[in-house]
């Protein structure tokens, strides 16, 4: 069973769909991640992420195939529906804004529990819903959640000046449904926030430099966990953790020593 | 900047370097492949070609193999195998066909000679008169755990047989001596088996899921009830009081339950009942002393003969 696989370099090649849905997640989840940084919503995509896997449970419910329209259409109104109810509510009562979010998060898991509490796969599907199964990605899946993806970095370089909070929070709940069912919760929101923090302080370069190192992460993390044999969402996680702590370490000072050679 | 890339591309050729001293390594062993799903399949295989095959087993004793994490191995192993040996019956069916796309490994495709169920070679019990997924985790093809039945593992030993002579025909004189030889010691294990297991028959016991169902048929052995009201749904208080009332008018000797099962609910219903809990090896692999299909039905018939006071 531990005895180790002899990896030959079209064996990688398995792990190609897995790679390129980390670059997707990539290209859309740095940018949103710095702004929802920058608004102090941390926990914005953990409620948002529960809440469309809340609308998948249901879908299930109703013996919906996973992959099926309907069923993306369900999840994707869930996640709509939750990101209007919280830009309302950062309209009227944003002192307590993070409270709800975190209050939607806590509700949504619970409201999903009870529904698969007589599924008797129920605590797999959870368990998958968090932990994701991104070696599963297949192309069909790829191809779609590019399409989406494109249209969603479109509206957002094209009205990154308007600040409207509004087409923030729906273009955070579209690319958060589609990322969560291809990479899983945890990997989702590694993605938005780590990076993120890495480049927090960087005056120029700081999306390529994120977007560098998020790529960095999801080829190391597959490559590691092809090796040591390691469930591939989790290795990721830890591989963009440690890049991200590397990075915010070093990359002010020497982008500043780089600035001053110029000079 | 231009030292990030420079670092960047170093680590990059270190990677590539690895990998291309993984693909030298790569090219050993040149026997027949067999990307198993459960150890029993591994374990068959290896009693039917020996040195020839070269047997990986996805899941182990202590995993439930309804549901696997995904791992980059596993699809490395399955583009790799000449022959992939399931249990079938819709026990893999949460990740078994993801794995198959993964892998894309044409020879082990459903419709190939490479793909082989063993649940679909013998006649299976507790198919469902009418489907309703609201009866829980009820298999349209009935009880897939047919492993733990030795009548039926000969049954499937001499299909598995048949197929290895198909996929890999040089090896036939090999393959069809290792039957012959494995189906003798195996007739002669279970005279023994059911010889110790006589006292058993008719005897009442109290299960955590409907996996012993196949070893208790041959056994003779009735099932007192399931501690999950519903196949695979985790027990509720509800459900072991009626079950406690139950077993009032008719009693059962013990409660059992497999390795990769908590053992929880049976200890709850053992406080409820007085009835001894008893783990019972559910496949090969689990212990030190169940390291092959007779070492397995050796520990497992010992186990329920043996004292039952734990």
């Amino acid at each position: 069973m531990s005895d180790a696989i002899h990896w030959t370099l079209s064996d990688f090649a398995i792990l190609l769909p897995a790679l390129l849905a980390g670059l997707l997640v990539t290209v859309t989840h740095v940018p949103l991640g710095q702004r929802v940084l920058a608004r102090g919503i941390i926990f914005l995509d953990l409620a948002i992420a529960q809440v469309a896997g809340l609308g998948i449970i249901i879908a299930h419910s109703f013996h919906w195939q996973p992959g099926g329209w309907q069923t993306q259409l369900i999840a994707m109104g869930a996640a709509i529906a939750g990101v209007l109810l919280l830009n309302f509510s950062e309209r009227h009562w944003p002192q307590i804004q993070e409270a709800l979010i975190g209050s939607m998060f806590v509700l949504a898991s619970s409201v999903g529990i009870l529904l698969l509490a007589s599924n008797p796969h129920g605590g797999d599907q959870l368990k998958d819903l968090l932990v994701g199964q991104i070696l599963w990605v297949s192309y069909q899946q790829l191809v779609l959640v590019a399409v989406l993806y494109a249209a969603v970095l479109g509206l957002w370089f094209k009205f990154r000046q308007q600040q409207s909070s509004l087409l923030f929070y729906l273009l955070f709940a579209v690319s958060i449904t589609a990322s969560v069912q291809l990479v899983g919760i945890y990997l989702v929101f590694a993605s938005l926030i780590l990076p993120a923090l890495a480049i927090r302080r960087l005056t120029a370069y700081a999306l390529p430099l994120g977007y560098l190192l998020s790529v960095l992460a999801y080829a190391l993390g597959l490559y590691l966990s092809a090796l040591a044999d390691l469930p591939a969402g989790a290795v990721i996680v830890v591989c963009l953790s440690g890049l991200s702590l590397l990075a915010a370490l070093l990359l002010p000072s020497l982008l500043s020593g780089l600035q001053k050679q110029h000079r | 900047m231009q030292r990030l890339i420079r670092t960047g591309s170093f680590i990059l050729l270190l990677l590539s370097g690895v990998s291309i001293t993984a693909a030298v390594n790569a090219s050993q062993a040149g026997s027949l492949k067999v990307f198993a799903c459960e150890p029993e399949w591994a374990s068959l295989v290896k009693e039917l070609g020996g040195e020839r095959i070269d047997a990986f087993s996805a899941t182990s004793a202590y995993q439930d193999p309804h549901h696997i994490e995904a791992r980059p191995s596993l699809i490395a192993r399955l583009r790799q195998a000449n022959l992939l040996l399931c249990t079938g019956a819709d026990l893999e069916v949460g990740w078994l066909p993801m794995l198959l796309r993964q892998a894309g490994n044409q020879k082990v495709r459903v419709d190939q000679p490479g793909y082989f169920e063993a649940a679909a070679q013998v006649t299976r019990l507790d198919i469902p008169q009418q489907l309703d997924r609201s009866m829980g985790d009820l298999h349209a093809a009935g009880n897939p755990h047919v492993h733990l039945d030795p009548r039926r593992i000969q049954d499937i030993a001499e299909a598995l047989l048949g197929r290895l002579i198909e996929i890999d025909p040089a090896g036939e004189a090999i393959y069809q001596q290792a039957y012959n030889d494995f189906t003798k010691r195996w007739q002669d294990a279970m005279q023994r088996w059911q010889q110790q297991a006589a006292p058993l028959k008719g005897q009442r016991i109290v299960v955590q899921h409907r996996d012993w169902l196949y070893l208790f048929d041959w056994l003779g052995i009735e099932i007192a009830g399931t501690l999950e009201p519903r196949p695979g749904l985790p027990t509720t208080a509800a459900h072991l009081q009626s079950l406690k009332k139950k077993l009032q008018q008719s009693p059962a000797r013990m409660i059992v339950h497999a390795p990769h099962q908590s053992p929880r609910s049976a200890q709850k219903f053992a406080r409820l009942s007085d009835l001894p809990v008893l783990e019972l090896p559910y496949t090969v692999g689990g212990t030190a002393d169940t390291q092959n299909l007779f070492a397995l039905f050796d520990q497992i018939i010992a186990s329920l003969t043996g004292p039952a006071d734990e």
